[in-house]
């Protein structure tokens, strides 16, 4: 890991804090038909699509941290699905298919759809009683809609992002 | 930019990492660990609810002006009924004093009705912890709420928690202590199961938590049977439509008698050991604002066997 990437975990640990912050305060909250706007899990996403699978891992790792710090299920749980998410999302799929907001359209349903199968995998594995057929219809597949709409409107400010990261590290370098 | 693939193993090791992290916290060496991080996220969290709260109050005063004007509607019907039965409740009451007076009954009559105002009530935040929830459950699949109560204030696990404002009943009960803050398991989580029993049939049964978030009395033996009519008590050992579920105390993990619910829905079959109830919380889980935590009450006292005779 090269010094570079140390220096924007400066940025990375408090961007993701208040990303996870406000998913716990505010967007816990929303339910429509099941379905919840996941913030950390698209930010990491969108990440792993603009700087690869490396970057995008560790964005999974320190959200997924902060979320299982806030949550009252297993610690870890999150940080695996989120892993899962970045893994999925920094591989070269599709490319050549479509536009690219249409394939960003469908990375994040199926990246979505991963993320609540390995966190229901997780709670199963440590003991929740976990009713699949209902999880999967009633919230996974909701949430992997709405979330898949969302994609596009949480990629625009991560776009700008990491053009000022890219520009101050090549004036850096 | 993309990353080179000479660093591939990253992904796998954080992958590696997390499992290690899961098998840790479920084999609890992880608790200084998550306490230490919890010093830094909740004055984080308080901020952060704080805001939350100040813009949503906002909007919300805004969409709720339409819904206040029906509910003052409805207030003001009730104000009528109810004052046409006060003064039929006033006249019973004089009835009660005289006999009451006739039978020498007054001085000993004790009530045990800690439930209610003494409880619930603001002013009680100065004897027991009040918590504000300063946070949801942002895993879908479970349902607790943060409160910005811990170990500093003496809350520990287990304890009852009730709710203090809006509808009152209880809440659930403490999951996790940090310093400063406490999970809450909502009783309409999953793994939440409490000891109940039937207000006017005095049925027990288990209120256990359902993945749609409602509630379901379990375990209700079929010689309760179900009530005629749809009026709460409408058969003594029944369980009726509209019923007000109670915790029983068994167990001793609850104090006797908090509200939890009214049953909604009976499901009964007859090739079935027992009998099951749909029971609608009391109070609005998704917008808790201010719970207490009850931190000690009397506990119901085993009853000893009678001694065998010889």
């Amino acid at each position: 890991m090269h010094w570079g990437c140390v220096i924007d975990l400066y940025l990375t640990i408090p961007l993701l804090t208040s990303v996870a912050l406000t998913q716990t305060v505010l967007l816990s909250r929303v339910d429509l038909w099941g379905a919840r706007p996941d913030l950390v899990l698209l930010v990491v996403l969108v990440w792993a699509v603009v700087r690869g699978v490396d970057e995008g891992a560790v964005w999974g790792f320190i959200g997924g941290m902060t979320i299982d710090l806030l949550s009252g299920g297993p610690l870890g749980a999150t940080v695996l699905a989120l892993s899962a998410v970045a893994l999925l999302a920094g591989q070269p799929w599709g490319r050549g298919i479509g536009s690219p907001t249409m394939r960003l359209l469908l990375l994040a349903f199926v990246a979505v759809l991963a993320h609540h199968l390995v966190l229901l995998t997780v709670l199963a594995w440590t003991g929740y009683s976990v009713d699949w057929g209902r999880a999967i219809l009633g919230v996974a597949g909701p949430s992997a809609l709405l979330n898949a709409a969302l994609a596009p409107f949480v990629q625009r400010p991560l776009v700008w992002l990491e053009r000022k990261v890219r520009r101050e590290r090549l004036f850096t370098l | 930019m993309r990353e080179s693939p000479r660093r591939s193993w990253l992904p796998l090791a954080l992958i590696v990492v997390g499992l290690f992290l899961l098998i840790a916290s479920e084999a609890g060496y992880l608790v200084p660990v998550e306490n230490a991080f919890h010093y830094v996220l909740d004055p984080l969290q308080r901020v952060f609810s704080r805001v939350a709260e100040a813009t949503g109050n906002l909007f919300q005063t805004v969409r709720e002006v339409r819904q206040l004007r029906a509910e003052v509607e409805d207030l003001r019907a009730q104000v009528d009924a109810l004052t046409l039965e006060n003064v039929s409740l006033r006249d019973y009451r004089a009835e009660v004093q005289s006999l009451r007076a006739l039978l020498a009954f007054t001085d000993e009559f004790s009530i045990s009705g800690y439930l209610g105002a003494d409880v619930i009530g603001r002013e009680a935040c100065d004897t027991y912890p009040c918590g504000e929830v300063i946070g949801e459950e942002p895993n879908p699949y479970l349902y607790y709420v943060t409160i910005n109560t811990g170990s500093q204030q003496g809350v520990e696990e287990g304890m009852p928690v009730v709710s203090a404002g809006g509808g009152l009943g209880l809440v659930g009960r403490i999951a996790e202590v940090a310093p400063r803050t406490s999970k809450v398991q909502l009783l309409t989580d999953r793994e939440s199961a409490i000891a109940a029993l039937l207000q006017t049939s005095r049925v027990t049964g288990l209120v256990v938590g359902q993945p749609d978030g409602t509630l379901r009395m379990e375990y209700i033996p079929q010689e309760a049977g179900i009530g005629v009519g749809d009026s709460p008590g409408s058969g003594q050992g029944n369980v009726s439509l509209g019923d007000i579920v109670l915790t029983s105390g068994l167990g001793g993990f609850m104090p006797k008698g908090l509200i939890i619910g009214q049953v909604t829905e009976v499901q009964q079959m007859d090739y079935e050991l027992f009998q099951t109830a749909v029971v609608r919380p009391a109070v609005d889980l998704s917008r808790l604002e201010l719970v207490l935590v009850i931190t000690s009450f009397e506990q119901i006292p085993l009853e000893e066997p009678p001694p065998e005779e010889p």
